[in-house]
């Protein structure tokens, strides 16, 4: 399929047109100042300045919380105690700009939650709209992790913003069908030659060669568990989840049920390694009961485990957890301090 | 860098140095510079060479006294939870303190969460630390790269612009309307005091919140942590919250529900003002912490002048001096408490 | 909601009495016949120095439409001080829940001693007739939404 293309004039009536069938989410400015994701009716409300959203995109693939079946504690009802399916909306969600980083992570995610059906049912609700970034913020580092500012991982459909244009390209079986009947003009030649001119610029790399899942993925667990750095990086650590619940691939969850007033349901939402309840035995015993051990985990887990696993980083160097660490915790200088040892 | 800082910056580190050399302390919590313009680190020093790495400026926003309890634990001597205490002194931690952050440890002695003997309390005047938050909004959330600090200004850069900003019209809302910026308890000082200061409209902004109708304040509340992801960076920020369960962790009964619902965030944001209530001493930390922007400093703050009105108390002042919420007076205010009789109002 | 707000609508009140003077008292105005609205459920606790924030929350949550907290008269306290505590704590709560946008009529705090019989039916409905007034609690109650987003 052919690149598509739309002058920015027309983009207004393109979503407005697109939120008859989709409730549509993009980057909107909240009222305190920064970007995060709203619900986009128009233009007006849309904001692709450079960088990424406050929250990253998880929310919408591991919502906070899922709602994993519901039930009735009213003795005398029939379907008491039953388990009832919670009940999806019909209609599907399109994100908007979606950042080349935050579109890795939902690739990065699927490989763990790879048989989860709630997962996968929001994959099928969501079709994501990548914006490829033409500048970068001084927290990007995306290139260190084997994203770029025009990687596709994850994404159903990419887009180009040219001078005065928007260049569709799919990039999925799904991506292909949305386009089809969008009433989108084929690419015009001087546009075609702008993309191939397209000049990101992308972060700097962390040196010239190095791929560091790879690197990573043959040091020694041992030696990286018991690394002289680690108290140093734990000192200032409030343990806070700031860095986790802003982390676009940290996954974690906890299950609880919640039941009121006759009405139950089983949730599932976020929870932090950073936090000691975390790993709390019910027997009291706590194996990571100490911050050190915590800010170990959260870092082994993105840079070693997870690559051991799977393959690459579950990081995707948005630098979300850089931006915003209350003491500035910064894992591009852990990275470091891990190629060092 | 602004020569007071300058200043400040040598003399910690002399300070910092001489009292790890004498194996005075066992380490030092002062702060280094952070990768992010604008966010300091705290940092402990434990090697007399490690003082080269502190750093002060305007954007020392944390407690460093939530840091206190736990690296005095760190350097005891390892114990099962039972176990006495070693004998002989034990290890002390050299530590800077601002007015909230003293009058902070003051309470934390009080509440038994460190000794008096252990710490050694550098205090500096706190000028007035910048809110980070209030230095984007004057750039319009355009990224900064670089904050260079002057004595009264700012110079903001980012990609494609350079800003003046006049330090004072930065400074935090809690550092504006701070009349105790000396440390209360030190046992040595940096630079000169200043003696105290006044504040036309201490709660002027509390007062604002009060005087709308209460329809408009629960809007308000409401708006003001629609935000939260519930994070509890403004918990762990806080020096006072050292609970070893939080009430937020407490599953029978379940007091907060876990994920984000409206009900639970406000319920959260409540109890944890409540738990400061007569404790809190307005030093920010929380809100300095809050990656949303959440400005729950009005919640204690509240809380603070109504300890003021009721029962005249500001907490860390005085060390001899017990809690608001844990003593009382038989003639205390009661004119909240229903008589029989008495009509509701008509609201 | 609206159907609820009808004359014939009883709230639901959470009262936290105290074992030692407030409930003898409730006990004492069942016993000597004085009416009193049905709308009163009692929590018998030691003693209002008992009562946290944390079960007044709880209560709203879970869709109390009113709370009462009461305790012995100051300087009656079975525990000889617990109620002066109580009075502080409660001082600063009620203040700080009108501060964030709750009625002040939704959570109420009184002394009744153990003779008082009388007067804890007329706090009773004293009570019930404020939070009729206010309807329905909405702000602090606690939903189970089918499903989120």
């Amino acid at each position: 399929m052919k690149p598509l293309a739309l002058f920015k004039s027309e983009l207004d009536g393109f979503l407005k047109e697109l939120s008859r069938d989709y409730d549509i989410f993009g980057p909107k400015r909240q009222k305190k100042g920064y970007l995060d994701w709203g619900e986009i009716e128009g233009l007006s409300d849309l904001d692709l300045s450079p960088g990424v959203t406050k929250t990253s995109i998880k929310s919408f693939f591991l919502p906070q919380p899922e709602v994993l079946f519901e039930f009735s504690t009213r003795a005398r009802e029939e379907r008491a105690f039953r388990l009832k399916e919670p009940k999806c909306p019909d209609r599907k969600r399109v994100l908007f700009g979606v950042r080349p980083c935050d579109a890795r992570s939902i690739y990065l995610n699927s490989m763990p939650y790879k048989d989860d059906c709630y997962f996968q049912k929001n994959i099928e609700r969501n079709i994501v709209i990548g914006l490829f970034c033409k500048a970068h913020l001084s927290t990007c580092f995306c290139t260190w992790v084997g994203g770029s500012p025009t990687s596709t991982d994850g994404m159903d459909i990419g887009v180009y913003e040219l001078e005065d244009s928007f260049i569709f390209l799919p990039f999925s079986q799904r991506g292909q069908e949305f386009l089809r009947d969008k009433g989108l003009r084929e690419i015009g030649q001087k546009e075609e030659e702008q993309i191939d001119a397209y000049k990101n610029h992308a972060p700097e790399g962390i040196s010239e060669g190095v791929d560091i899942a790879k690197e990573f993925s043959q040091k020694s667990l041992f030696d990286l568990y018991d690394a002289r750095f680690w108290q140093e990086v734990t000192d200032p650590c409030l343990n806070c989840g700031t860095c986790t619940f802003l982390c676009p691939t940290c996954y974690c969850f906890d299950i609880q049920d919640e039941v009121l007033r006759g009405k139950g349901r089983r949730i599932r939402y976020w929870d932090s390694c950073m936090f000691p309840l975390f790993t709390l035995h019910a027997s009291g015993h706590n194996p990571r009961g100490e911050k050190v051990k915590r800010v170990r985990n959260r870092f082994m887990h993105k840079l070693k485990y997870f690559p051991d696993r799977f393959g690459p980083i579950s990081c995707v160097g948005c630098g979300r957890c850089v931006r915003d660490c209350p003491v500035s915790i910064d894992i591009r200088q852990v990275i470091r301090q891990f190629l060092e040892i | 860098m602004s020569t007071i800082n300058e200043k400040i910056t040598t003399e910690i580190r002399k300070v910092a140095k001489e009292l790890l050399e004498k194996d005075e302390v066992a380490a030092f919590l002062g702060y280094t510079e952070g990768t992010v313009p604008m966010v300091m680190k705290p940092f402990v020093a434990r090697r007399p060479e490690d003082v080269e790495k502190l750093f002060w400026n305007s954007f020392c926003v944390l407690n460093l006294a939530n840091y206190l309890p736990l690296v005095l634990q760190s350097l005891e001597p390892p114990r099962r939870p039972n176990d006495p205490l070693p004998e002989g002194p034990l290890p002390r931690v050299g530590v800077l303190a601002t007015g909230c952050w003293s009058r902070n440890m003051v309470v934390q002695i009080k509440e038994n969460q460190i000794e008096r003997e252990r710490v050694i309390i550098v205090g500096i005047s706190s000028r007035g630390m910048v809110d980070r938050k209030k230095v984007q909004a004057q750039v319009d959330h355009l990224e900064i790269t670089e904050v260079i600090e002057e004595d009264h200004k700012l110079i903001v850069k980012g990609p494609g612009f350079t800003k003046e900003i006049n330090r004072w019209d930065v400074v935090r809302d809690n550092c504006k309307s701070c009349v105790h910026p000396d440390p209360v308890i030190y046992d040595e000082v940096i630079g000169d005091f200043s003696g105290g200061r006044q504040v036309p409209k201490r709660f002027g902004d509390i007062q604002e919140i009060e005087d709308m109708d209460i329809e408009e304040r629960w809007k308000w509340f409401q708006e003001e942590i629609s935000s939260c992801i519930r994070c509890y960076a403004c918990r762990n920020a806080c020096p006072l919250c050292y609970c070893p369960t939080c009430f937020v962790d407490d599953s029978r009964p379940q007091w907060v529900g876990k994920s984000i619902d409206k009900t639970d965030t406000a319920l959260f944001h409540i109890l944890r003002a409540f738990h400061c209530a007569g404790r809190c001493t307005d030093c920010g930390a929380c809100e300095s912490a809050c990656p949303m922007g959440i400005r729950m400093r009005l919640f204690t703050k509240k809380l603070y002048k109504d300890c003021m009105e009721l029962y005249g108390f500001e907490p860390g002042l005085r060390i001899d001096e017990p809690l608001p919420l844990t003593t009382f007076k038989l003639e205390d205010p009661q004119d909240y408490i229903l008589q029989q009789g008495q009509k509701g109002e008509e609201k | 909601m609206e159907e609820k707000r009808e004359e014939s609508w009883q709230p639901k009140i959470i009262a936290f009495l105290c074992n030692w003077c407030s409930y003898a008292g409730a006990d004492l105005a069942g016993v000597s016949r004085y009416q009193y609205p049905p709308s009163i459920r009692i929590v018998r606790v030691p003693c209002s120095g008992r009562v946290s924030p944390n079960m007044i929350l709880d209560a709203l949550r879970s869709g109390a439409d009113g709370v009462l907290v009461s305790g012995c008269h100051p300087g009656d306290c079975h525990y000889i001080s617990g109620n002066f505590y109580a009075r502080r704590r409660f001082a600063l709560f009620k203040r700080f829940l009108e501060f964030i946008g709750i009625e002040p009529d939704r959570v109420n705090f009184t002394w009744i001693s153990a003779s008082e019989g009388e007067q804890f039916a007329q706090v009773a409905r004293e009570v019930t007739e404020r939070v009729k007034r206010l309807g329905p609690a909405r702000k602090l109650v606690k939903e189970i939404e089918p499903c989120p987003q």
